[in-house]
Formats: C-alpha cells, sequence, structure tokens
C-alpha cells in the first residue's frame, strides 16, 4: 500500500501540473457530448475529469453557493453572466450551438404538426422557465405569436395544455420517452441515439427556432487552473468540436 | 429513521433510561462520549437552525404571499389530506387483521409492506410509472376506463401513498396488539357484538397509536419528492408540492424556497413534539 501510495506520488510528480483531477459542471444537454469529449480529453492528457450534469441554473446556483468545479458549461449566457459577473468564472467562451425540436411518443399520434399543440387535452411537457431550454421554449412560442400564421394567442393556448414543467431538458425528454406525454419541447440534441427509436420527431419551422448559444469557461477558484483552461480549449479544438457535431451540435458563430 | 420505530418498542427505551439515571443521580458525563455527542448534534441541529435564521427573517410574511408558496402549500395541504383519509380507510382493516388475526402468508405480508420504507422514493416513483403509466402495465386498461393518472394531482397522491402509508401501518398494528383482550371479552360477554366491540373499545384503546400513525404518515407524505416527481411531475398549483416547489426555486428566486424550507422545519418540530405527546400520553404511569 505504501509502495504503491509513493509510486502514485512519483508519477504525480514527474507529470507535473499535467495530471488533475477535473471538475466540470455542464448543461443537461451536453451529457452524452461532453461524456465523450472528457474521454479523449482524459486519453490525451492524463486528466481525470469528472462531471455534474444539471440543468444549468442548479449548476449556477451551486456555484454561487460554494460548490467547487474548474470548469462550467452553460446552454445560455443568462444562467452564465450572472458568474461572471460575481467574479466566479473567467468570461464565457461560445463553443456549441444548438436547436430546439418537438418530440412525441412512437405510437401516439396527438401530435402531427404544430398546430396540434394546441389542442385541448394534449398533454404537453416543457422545461421550467429558468432552465435555458424552458427560456427558449417560451421564446419560441413568442415568435410564433408574432408571426401571426398559427393565432395571436398560440402561446397562451399552448401553454394551457403544459402538464408539468421539468427541471432540466433530459427530464422533459424522458416523460416522452416514457410515454407519459403526448409532446414535449426539447434541444435537437436530446434525439440521441437511444432516443431516436423511441420518439418521433415534428418538424418545427426554422423561423420560430431560436437559437441556443453555449458558453464555456474556467472557474476562477480552481485548483488546477491549467487542466481547466485545457479543458475549455479542447471543447473548442477541432477534436472537440468534432465529438460535438457527432452528439448533434452546431460549431459556435 | 430513529423516530420511526414502532410505537410499542419506543416507550421501551423512556422507561429504561428513568430506571438508570434514578440509579446514578449525579454520575459525571464520560468525557469522549460527551465530546463525541456533542459533535454529532451540533452536526444534526445546526443546518436545521442555518433553515431557521435564513427562513424567518422580515421577508418571511411578504414571501409566504408568494403565489407559487401560496400554490405549494395548498397542493400539499390538499394532497396529503386526500392520502390521510385513504390511509385510515385502507390501513387500518390491514393492520387490524395482521395484529388479530392467523393466515397462511401474514409473516410474509407482514413483512412485504414495511417494503416502501425501506425503498428509494425515487424506485417507488418508477414502480408506479411502470404499472400505472400510460406506458405501463395497467396503463392501456386505465386509458380505456379513461383514467389519466399522469401529472394528475391524483398520481401526487398515490406518491404519498405508496411511500407513507407503511408507516400508519406499523404504529396501527402496534395499536391493535397494545389493546388489553379483556376489556375486549368483557364486553362480549356482555353482549356487544364484533362490530360493536371494536367501536367502543378496540379502536378508543388503540386510537393514540392510530393518531400517531397519521402523524407519521402525514409528515412522510408532506416531505416525499423522489417519487412524486417522477410520476406526478412538477406544475405549479397542481402538481407541484412544497417539496417539489423548494427544488425548483432553488433555480430562480432564493426566497420561496428559504420560507417554504423554513415552514417545513416548523412543522417538523409539530410534529416531534405531537408524537412525543401522544407517546406519553400512552404511558401507563404518565
Amino acid at each position: 500500500m505504501f509502495k504503491k501510495l509513493a509510486l502514485t506520488a512519483l508519477l504525480l510528480a514527474v507529470s507535473g501540473a499535467a495530471a488533475a483531477n477535473l471538475t466540470v459542471f455542464a448543461a443537461a444537454s451536453l451529457t452524452d457530448a461532453f461524456t465523450e469529449l472528457g474521454r479523449a480529453f482524459d486519453a490525451q492528457t492524463g486528466n481525470k475529469t469528472a462531471f455534474s450534469f444539471a440543468g444549468s441554473q442548479v449548476l449556477r446556483t451551486q456555484l454561487e453557493n460554494g460548490a467547487k468545479a474548474d470548469v462550467y458549461a452553460s446552454a445560455n449566457d443568462a444562467q452564465y453572466a450572472p458568474l461572471v459577473t460575481r467574479g466566479l468564472v473567467a468570461a464565457g467562451q461560445p463553443f456549441a450551438r444548438n436547436k430546439l425540436t418537438l418530440i412525441a411518443p412512437k405510437n401516439n399520434p396527438a401530435l402531427k404538426t404544430l398546430n396540434d399543440l394546441t389542442r385541448p387535452g394534449l398533454k404537453l411537457v416543457i422545461a421550467d422557465r429558468a432552465v435555458p431550454v424552458g427560456d427558449y421554449t417560451r421564446r419560441m412560442l413568442a415568435a410564433i405569436d408574432k408571426a401571426g400564421t398559427y393565432g395571436k394567442d398560440f402561446s397562451a393556448r399552448t401553454l394551457k395544455n403544459v402538464v408539468s414543467e421539468e427541471t432540466n431538458v433530459r427530464q422533459v425528454a424522458l416523460k416522452v420517452q416514457l410515454g407519459e406525454a403526448d409532446a414535449a419541447v426539447v434541444y435537437a440534441t436530446d434525439v440521441t441515439p437511444a432516443l431516436k427509436p423511441l420518439v418521433r420527431v415534428v418538424p418545427l419551422p426554422s423561423r420560430f427556432n431560436q437559437n441556443a448559444s453555449y458558453e464555456v469557461g474556467a472557474m476562477k477558484g480552481s485548483a488546477s487552473p491549467e487542466a481547466a483552461q485545457a479543458f475549455v480549449a479542447y471543447a473548442q479544438s477541432a477534436t472537440g468540436q468534432q465529438i460535438l457535431r457527432k452528439w448533434g451540435f452546431s460549431g459556435p458563430q | 429513521m430513529g423516530l420511526f420505530r414502532p410505537a410499542v418498542r419506543s416507550a421501551d427505551p423512556v422507561q429504561a433510561s428513568r430506571i438508570r439515571v434514578n440509579s446514578r443521580p449525579k454520575a459525571r458525563l464520560p468525557a469522549l462520549p460527551t465530546a463525541l455527542s456533542a459533535l454529532m448534534a451540533t452536526f444534526l441541529l445546526l443546518p436545521t437552525l442555518v433553515l431557521l435564521l435564513r427562513g424567518l427573517t422580515p421577508q418571511f410574511w411578504p414571501a409566504l404571499q408568494n403565489t407559487a408558496v401560496q400554490d405549494a402549500l395548498r397542493v400539499s395541504l390538499v394532497t396529503t389530506g386526500v392520502t390521510l383519509l385513504l390511509t385510515v380507510l385502507f390501513i387500518t382493516p390491514v393492520a387490524y387483521l395482521l395484529a388479530r388475526y392467523r393466515f397462511p402468508g401474514r409473516t410474509l405480508l407482514d413483512t412485504l409492506l414495511d417494503l416502501p420504507i425501506v425503498l428509494p422514493p425515487v424506485v417507488a416513483g418508477l414502480g408506479l410509472l411502470l404499472t400505472f403509466g400510460r406506458g405501463g402495465l395497467l396503463g392501456p386498461g386505465l386509458e380505456l376506463a379513461g383514467v389519466s393518472l399522469a401529472f394528475s394531482p391524483a398520481a401526487v397522491v398515490m406518491a404519498q401513498l405508496f411511500t407513507s402509508a407503511p408507516f400508519y401501518l406499523r404504529t396501527a398494528k402496534a395499536g391493535f396488539l397494545a389493546v388489553n383482550k379483556g376489556a375486549e371479552e368483557a364486553a362480549r360477554t356482555d353482549g356487544a357484538d364484533g362490530r360493536a366491540v371494536f367501536r367502543h373499545i378496540t379502536l378508543p384503546l388503540a386510537f393514540p397509536f392510530l393518531l400517531e400513525g397519521l402523524v407519521l404518515t402525514w409528515a412522510r407524505a408532506l416531505g416525499e419528492f423522489g417519487a412524486t416527481v417522477l410520476f406526478a411531475g412538477s406544475l405549479q398549483g397542481r402538481t407541484r408540492t412544497i417539496t417539489l416547489s423548494i427544488y425548483s426555486a432553488l433555480e430562480s428566486d432564493l426566497a420561496p424556497a428559504l420560507v417554504l424550507s423554513a415552514v417545513m422545519v416548523l412543522l417538523s418540530f409539530a410534529v416531534l413534539l405531537v408524537v412525543r405527546m401522544l407517546a406519553a400520553a400512552r404511558e401507563p404511569s404518565a
């Protein structure tokens, strides 16, 4: 045991600052992409990266209350900027974009077109207002109202059908996956290979769709600032972007 | 968990400690156990104290008027109320049968009905979902019958009933076991029929136990989170109970979360107090 410890210490000393234990707080929608990205990052750098995935607003609250993390990745600026203001995290680097999509259970015909969202009795699940995807969803509905094609009260009638407001996008998707909900609004990237066989994607006209922009940055209090910075850079690197694209994200603007 | 011991046993430590204290009235407290106990007591009590300090500020009343807070209190009161009604109605007979009759499979049933107490709530929620959900075992049948449980307050009640009713079952059973059979015999000899004996003898004698069980069940139902969030979803004014509301309020505005947490702490104190008083009332010497 002692020998092993000494050996580990020696190895750590030799590899210097390069081998660090990183904790990354990331938006729930990044679950699959970042898990793979983290594995690739660890393989290349020798770091050990651990993730905490949750709604960005949950992570933000945790960080504001003293949670220790090295990197923070948020699904919107609203849950990122306040941490910059408080001096907790470096300025956000845009590294990925996402789109909204409508999903329905495979063999449930309740939702065929956008207009069905307003049909009384439809069970719609969305994310809470504070969750980035919940905010984007409400912006999308407002855009439809504004266009007028579906009626000026489209969002009011749609929000009447909301049966649950979840705290992260994966929980929203889960309700459709389990067949409990008739429809849900999630990110395009949430229709993962695992989910695809179970759900139907209902197209959302691109003029109403929202541009979800993700930001990442190193936490100011990180014990391994270099490794944290390396992770932020890796997410923006060609390899990192390739992994993100594989999971359906597009590059930053 | 210590609070949720079967009621019959809960009387014993009290008596035991009384005897010990009496036999060594002025024994000095041993140093190491005292230090460790102080440490542990601080650990257990400090977070509660902080919650009260943060929650019970001058902003308490205005924050209590917040619609999100009011909705959460209403949803919780209504759903736990229905849960208690259903518990009394359906669990009292089970407790009575288990306490008074011998039948094949009794021991097994007795053990298995305690299962929800030890089952993680989120597992209970998944079980409910896979059984009563639209895609679950009974889902298609329920759908045909026009029953839609998904995302309804009924689903909240089911989650609460599943996770909390066993607490009542345990105490009620202990209550029926503790009733003096002699009193029942005497009433029967005097010509009372089974129903009359139950109503006028058994039930009044077991009542403090039943009440304690109900209080414990209510506390558990009020604190239910895992099963509810999975099985019933979370919508303000409909299925978002106090605990769910605390969780979602944490994400934007801490004030409602602090107020509701303080309310929960106060309610928990009240529950403890009531349980203590009921236990004391049961003591023959008291």
